[in-house]
């Protein structure tokens, strides 16, 4: 039981990691393209059409197809309350990629607020 | 500073679209795992089992309606964010993370044990964090 335990965990973070790796991609390839929100629908719908033409967003979206595979079989393994639980761990990543890759600058709260989410994941794998 | 450009105030239909989107949320995890319920002692053995885990798994019309579902949270989200910030919205959003569990329950008969609520209260806390830390006031390195 222990064993699988980490099994599952293991492909939980590696979901997480592919989303983690669909949302650098996305936000590289939408920083990009330079848009300012606009509510012009004409506007909109070029932007659109000039995402789904970059190569980059697919790649991200190879990832993102990926990332649900290993989700509906750790689903096929696990309980659906702990399995959801325990996605919550997409945070961490999450904000590891963007301090590490994206250079962006992260917070005392935002260290809190993960740590916080560590904590609940590990009470959530205890029970 | 970000809070200058604070969107409109949560109105109650906001808070209607919330929950909306929350439910959502849930049943598309919900679909998922009835999709793989069949496949509940599937071994992985190597790429032919993969393969036809997959196949399995793509002909369950529960693993569509997941999908149209993520197809409605994309849209009912991107509403919900184009009136009120980010900061906002997941807060309010990340009660799914009590309604996954409490349909796990009622519907899928799991267990939940007093330890795993405080991890799911936890985790709560640790959202909640996160989504207001947006806001934060972050002093730049000085070189």
């Amino acid at each position: 039981m222990k064993e699988n335990l980490f099994l599952i965990l293991f492909l939980i973070a590696l979901t997480s990691i592919c989303d983690t790796i669909n949302q650098l991609f996305l936000k590289s390839t939408i920083d990009g393209l330079n848009f300012s929100p606009s509510f012009n629908i004409f506007k909109i719908i070029r932007f659109i059409f000039k995402l789904v033409k970059t190569p980059r967003l697919w790649v991200g979206f190879i990832f993102s197809v990926i990332s649900l595979v290993i989700w509906l079989f750790v689903l096929s393994k696990s309980d659906l309350n702990f399995a959801f639980s325990a996605d919550s761990m997409h945070y961490i990543f999450i904000a590891l990629a963007s301090g590490l890759v994206l250079k962006e600058r992260i917070g005392s709260l935002r260290w809190i607020g993960t740590a916080c989410i560590v904590i609940g994941i590990i009470l959530a794998s205890l029970s | 500073m970000i809070g200058d450009i604070s969107k409109k105030k949560v109105t109650f239909k906001i808070i209607a679209m919330l929950v909306f989107s929350d439910i959502l949320e849930t049943a598309v995890h919900f679909c998922f795992k009835k999709s793989v319920f069949a496949l509940d002692n599937f071994q992985l053995t190597g790429l032919a089992s993969a393969a036809l885990f997959i196949k399995t798994v793509s002909v369950s019309p529960y693993l569509w309606l997941g999908l149209i579902s993520v197809g409605a949270v994309f849209v009912v989200w991107s509403t919900i964010l184009s009136k009120i910030d980010l900061s906002v919205a997941v807060p309010i959003a990340s009660f799914s993370y009590i309604l996954v569990p409490l349909v796990s329950i009622i519907f899928l008969h799991e267990r939940v044990g007093v330890l795993r609520w405080l991890g799911i209260i936890f985790i709560l806390l640790g959202v909640i964090a996160v989504s207001l830390s947006s806001r934060e006031k972050i002093t730049p390195v000085i070189k």
